[in-house]
């Protein structure tokens, strides 16, 4: 699907050639359209050049480590990390925002790296699961500070990482029930939507979906009503993000795209449990399915039709299993299914040409 | 309120987390010089052995004569965040005398308590006691040819009694931190250089 931005690109062509809109006209229409900015070839070229600057110090330090004193290491790897948070405010100051929000992330990946060297220097035995959540959280902040979506998306990452990693059993305290993506990807969304970020939506979105299997063994215990909970949370997600499509175009339209996929994946698993297990649910998530490939049509958004699709054949296959029939049987039930839906389309055009 | 510009509140943010850093390092320095000093015996260990970069990966292990009964406690409280080990000194080093699940349990037992568990292997003759400690510390980071020649010399007696000794400091909250390690002759000591 064509962004809004993209099309209206087009459009000014024409009407510019046209003369039904001024040339000079051009930038501030495009301007006022609230989409998030693209980066330019040569803006990604001499982000990975940055990148690569970086592996290569890291890599010449790495190879000079054993000679250098404890206290001086410490001391490097801070310094290396308030250069790059040092270099952001100076960008951020500056008004180049990508090269701010760039650094923002290098700094948070490298206070990541900053806790774990540090644990490595002076021999601090911890908890891989407090280390990462700790880097989580710091990376959280630094894109509050710096209003930075990317360093947004790696403090998401690094609780993720933190919650499916084990607590080591000298942690002390108990351990929680949920998972703190259960938290940190709420928002994450709001973060992305009010950044209008779809890189940070991604994430985010990938996040949500995740957060439900850090659930505690205690909820698992009824895990098909914590599946049919969460695709019932979800569903509702996509349906709030589908409405704020016109405000937040990118993001929101990301979010939709994950949403309804979650929604789906966590309404199939639900079958699978004692309680929701057969036929009925099958044909539920059969009639879902096709209900979400036919919205993803009228949308013109590819990832939900897609995620109807997916949808179609595994509630297919459930449906076959759960019958537990032979072929004909098989045939008669998924022929009656292509009835009901040729019907529908049948009824959906002689409405439209009408 | 107005809040602050965003390059101020970047520099900020960096500080607070720098200094969370520093004061991580300067809590577990001072934890470590001012916890009660213990010896313990290591042996090698790791599936893969004891490299992998250069850390130095090894066992609080000691081993007893066949038939010597397992330390109580012992084995009952794996991995359990409120067991304790009861430790005491028995000529240049120290052994556990057992495990419980509160501090005090476990000073009946011995002169010092350390957050932890053991495991004990009481194997019929002519094999011995194996008496294993997990105290949340397992390895040494150092530089390359010194964890190799540590490596050296516990992997030749990898199954065997221990050969090496590990210096620990038991803290006033429990914590096992390492100072320091001894093996084949060569000593590490962890120090701020």
């Amino acid at each position: 699907m064509a962004s809004y931005r993209r099309r209206l690109e087009q459009d000014l062509e024409g009407w510019i050639g046209r003369g039904l809109v001024p040339a000079e006209s051009r930038a501030a229409i495009l301007g006022s359209v609230g989409e998030a900015r693209r980066l330019d070839a040569a803006t990604a070229l001499a982000i990975i050049g940055g990148l690569l600057a970086g592996v290569a110090m890291i890599a010449f330090v790495a190879a000079n480590w054993s000679d250098i004193p404890r206290i001086a290491r410490f001391g490097l790897v801070l310094a290396v990390f308030l250069g790059a948070a040092g270099g952001a405010a100076w960008a951020s100051a500056g008004g180049r925002l990508v090269t701010s929000h760039v650094l923002l992330s290098v700094a948070a990946l490298v206070f990541a790296a900053a806790i774990g060297l540090t644990g490595q220097i002076f021999d601090i035995a911890g908890d891989p699961q407090a280390a990462l959540r700790a880097a989580g959280l710091a990376a959280a902040l630094l894109a509050l500070a710096g209003r930075s979506p990317w360093a947004a998306a790696v403090g998401l990452a690094l609780l993720a990482l933190g919650d499916f990693t084990n607590r080591s059993s000298f942690a002390g305290g108990q351990a929680a029930w949920l998972g703190w993506l259960v938290v940190a990807a709420p928002m994450g969304v709001a973060a992305a939507l009010a950044w209008r970020s779809q890189a940070l939506a991604h994430v985010a979105g990938i996040a949500a979906i995740l957060a439900v299997m850090t659930f505690d063994d205690s909820l698992r215990s009824r895990a098909d009503m914590v599946f049919l909970s969460a695709s019932a949370v979800l569903a509702a997600g996509a349906a709030a993000a589908r409405v704020l499509r016109d405000r937040f175009e990118g993001p929101a339209g990301v979010l939709y795209g994950w949403f309804t996929w979650g929604a789906l994946v966590w309404f199939g698993a639900s079958g699978f449990g004692d309680h929701l297990k057969g036929v009925g649910h099958s044909i539920a998530w059969l009639a879902l399915s096709a209900g979400v490939v036919v919205l993803g049509r009228h949308d013109r958004h590819a990832p939900v039709t897609a995620a109807g699709v997916i949808g179609l054949f595994a509630a297919g296959a459930s449906l076959l299993f759960n019958l537990g029939v032979g072929l004909m049987t098989s045939a008669a039930v998924f022929g009656g299914a292509a009835l009901v839906a040729l019907a529908v389309a049948w009824a959906m055009r002689g409405r439209k040409a009408a | 309120m107005k809040l602050p510009s965003v390059p101020v509140r970047i520099v900020a943010a960096a500080a607070v987390l720098a200094w969370a850093l520093v004061g991580l390092v300067v809590r577990e320095g001072v934890a470590r010089a001012q916890g009660q000093e213990v010896v313990l015996p290591i042996t090698g260990y790791d599936p893969r052995e004891l490299l992998t970069g250069h850390y130095v990966r090894f066992q609080f292990r000691s081993e007893f004569p066949t038939g010597t009964p397992c330390p109580p406690g012992s084995g009952g409280y794996s991995r359990r965040t409120d067991a304790w080990v009861a430790l005491r000194r028995q000529g240049d080093h120290h052994v556990a005398t057992g495990a419980a699940l509160s501090r005090e349990a476990a000073l009946k037992l011995g002169e010092v308590a350390v957050r932890g568990d053991i495991d004990c292997l009481a194997r019929g003759a002519p094999e011995t006691t194996w008496v294993i400690l997990n105290l949340g510390v397992d390895r040494l980071h150092t530089d390359q040819e010194q964890a190799e020649a540590i490596q050296k010399v516990m992997l030749a007696t990898r199954d065997g009694a221990a050969t090496g000794s590990a210096v620990v400091s038991v803290g006033a909250d429990g914590k096992a931190r390492l100072k320091g390690l001894t093996a084949g002759g060569r000593r590490v000591d962890l120090t701020w250089f």
